[in-house]
């Protein structure tokens, strides 16, 4: 599970951080008490910016970066087509690895249950703020 | 007994985790269990398993009467009367049971103090704050002001004049493996009804609940070997007698009409329901055994892990280890590895070495926030890892957890 691109990716920094006038939305991991709060700026029913802040595992981080990656730039359509993927991925579904690039390279996480709450935390997150806000 | 032989009785013990030797180190979540408990509860259940108490028949008389030899049993171990032991699922429900029949009683009103402290594990700080909510008591709370989590003396003695009703503390902490000095805590607060969540204690520590003088202890079996869905509960018989029952149903009552119930006998008015039965038989057996190796030499044992595990946890730079660092500290260590988050080494711990230890809260929220006030690291994750010992762990077991550690933080490429 920890392959190079989770040890990568975990540290990045260019998408953390706040963004002003965003779109908040705060998420719980309750079984380790990890948090998450995602900012997402909308125009025209695109994500034109997004970044989040929190403390967390590897998986997790790895995970929220990889996301707000390919979220940027994203229409809503394409951003729910997106999170319908990666959850058929976490299950061990069917899904459609071309629309999750880099992200079927964590598609491991699916042996792995205890630690899938980790890995969903920032599109669960996600998830909630598009259906609060749309 | 010979502490070496005893792996024998854990079949489990010799099973590989990813390719490794399993080595199991989250006691304090759960013990594994010895072949003669299991035996003993397979028995039971394979030749005399019938309910309790109501049949005339030979199967029921003799499923009561092994249930019944186990109450005795957990009575003579805590030198308290077969009517003040009750069995319940666990440490939780025994807690549980003390709140509400507290309050149902009225022995706790509106007003009244409540003391517990900071570093209770979750079974022993919620019900106190919700029912506060419902009955207008005050939970007051024991801050530690030491080391890392560490409960001192002198933080107990600040809340002598507010002469709390009930002060309800841990025995030992399940996060940062603090013996608690429970003498002491009688002495400052004599007059308060002292009840004692024995569930990190029990397992290493024989309690003479009368020597003690403690007014409840509450312990739960799995966490020293025996069946999960027991637990006991001892209660001065002065207080059981007049106690309100938590549950109410059947072997509960005495008689029952359309206009009222009267109620059984302790221990029994609290024991409503059919019984975790086998469980109990198995708790039984689960004392003699722990009592064939002795709980001097269990205490020694664990103690000898704890200093030598604690001497080597502190040669990792980086690695900061909560609680007291002297003899208060014992059983149980919880830590964190600067820039590695907990959930990824004890994931990588398993994984890479078959060493499984927890990460996480450790139902113990409250305590998480003082630990992060505190803390040294860089970043404190929501969490700890924690490893806890047993009867059966070796010190190979600790060195093989070291060099895991070792080995991750060099992945990690942390300085």
């Amino acid at each position: 599970m920890y392959n190079e691109l989770v040890m990568d990716y975990s540290r990045l920094k260019k998408y953390k951080g706040k963004i002003d006038n965003a779109i908040v939305q705060e998420g719980k991991n309750i079984s380790c008490g990890d948090e998450i709060i995602l900012y997402v700026k909308l125009e025209d029913n695109k994500v034109i910016d997004a970044k989040f802040e929190g403390i967390g595992c590897a998986i997790s981080q790895a995970s929220a970066n990889l996301m707000i990656e390919n979220i940027i730039g994203k229409s809503l359509e394409e951003v729910k087509e997106l999170i319908e993927n990666v959850n058929l991925m976490v299950n061990g579904s069917e899904y459609d690895k071309e629309k999750l690039g880099l992200i079927s390279e964590l598609s491991e996480i699916k042996n792995y249950p205890m630690r899938i709450k980790c890995f969903l935390l920032a599109w669960k997150t996600l998830q909630l703020l598009i259906k609060k806000n749309t | 007994m010979l502490l070496s032989s005893i792996r024998n009785d854990f079949p489990v013990l010799f099973r590989t985790i990813n390719g490794n030797r399993l080595v199991y180190l989250d006691n304090a979540a759960s013990t594994l269990k010895p072949k003669p408990i299991i035996e003993k509860i397979s028995d039971f259940y394979l030749k005399h398993y019938s309910n309790v108490h109501r049949a005339v028949h030979t199967l029921s008389s003799e499923s009561t009467e092994m249930m019944e030899e186990s109450r005795n049993i957990l009575a003579s171990f805590l030198n308290a009367k077969k009517e003040e032991i009750i069995f319940t699922s666990g440490t939780t429900m025994s807690i549980n049971l003390i709140v509400e029949s507290l309050i149902r009683n009225c022995f706790l009103k509106e007003n009244d103090v409540v003391l517990i402290s900071a570093v209770e594990h979750h079974a022993n700080f919620v019900p106190w704050v919700r029912l506060s909510k419902f009955h207008g008591f005050n939970v007051e709370f024991v801050k530690p002001s030491g080391r890392l989590g560490t409960l001192e003396e002198q933080d107990f003695l600040k809340f002598k004049e507010l002469k709390p009703k009930v002060v309800s503390i841990t025995g030992h902490s399940n996060v940062t493996g603090q013996e608690i000095n429970i003498e002491y805590i009688k002495s400052i607060f004599p007059e308060a009804i002292l009840i004692v969540d024995g569930a990190q204690l029990i397992p290493h520590k024989k309690i003479d609940v009368k020597k003690l003088n403690v007014d409840f202890l509450v312990f739960s079996g799995h966490k020293m070997l025996g069946p999960t869905g027991v637990g006991v509960l001892y209660g001065k018989e002065k207080y059981l007698e007049v106690m309100e029952p938590f549950l109410y149903g059947g072997e509960m009552i005495d008689r029952v009409s359309f206009s009222d119930v009267t109620f059984n006998d302790i221990p029994y008015k609290f024991e409503a329901g059919t019984p975790n039965i086998a469980g109990i038989v198995g708790f039984g057996k689960t004392i003699k055994y722990l009592e064939n190796i002795g709980f001097i030499e269990i205490k020694n044992h664990i103690y000898d892990l704890t200093f030598y595990a604690l001497e080597k946890l502190k040669e990792i730079d980086g690695l900061e280890i909560y609680g007291p660092l002297d003899e208060r500290h014992l059983g149980i260590i919880s830590f964190n590895l600067d820039g590695v988050h907990p959930h990824d080494l004890a994931h990588l711990l398993d994984e890479k070495f078959g060493v499984a230890v927890r990460s996480g809260h450790h139902c113990a929220q409250p305590l998480m926030g003082i630990l992060k006030n505190e803390s040294k690291l860089s970043v404190f994750p929501n969490g700890t890892c924690r490893v806890s010992f047993y009867v059966y762990n070796t010190n190979e077991d600790i060195d093989i957890l070291v060099e895991g550690i070792k080995k991750i933080k060099e992945w990690f490429n942390v300085q």
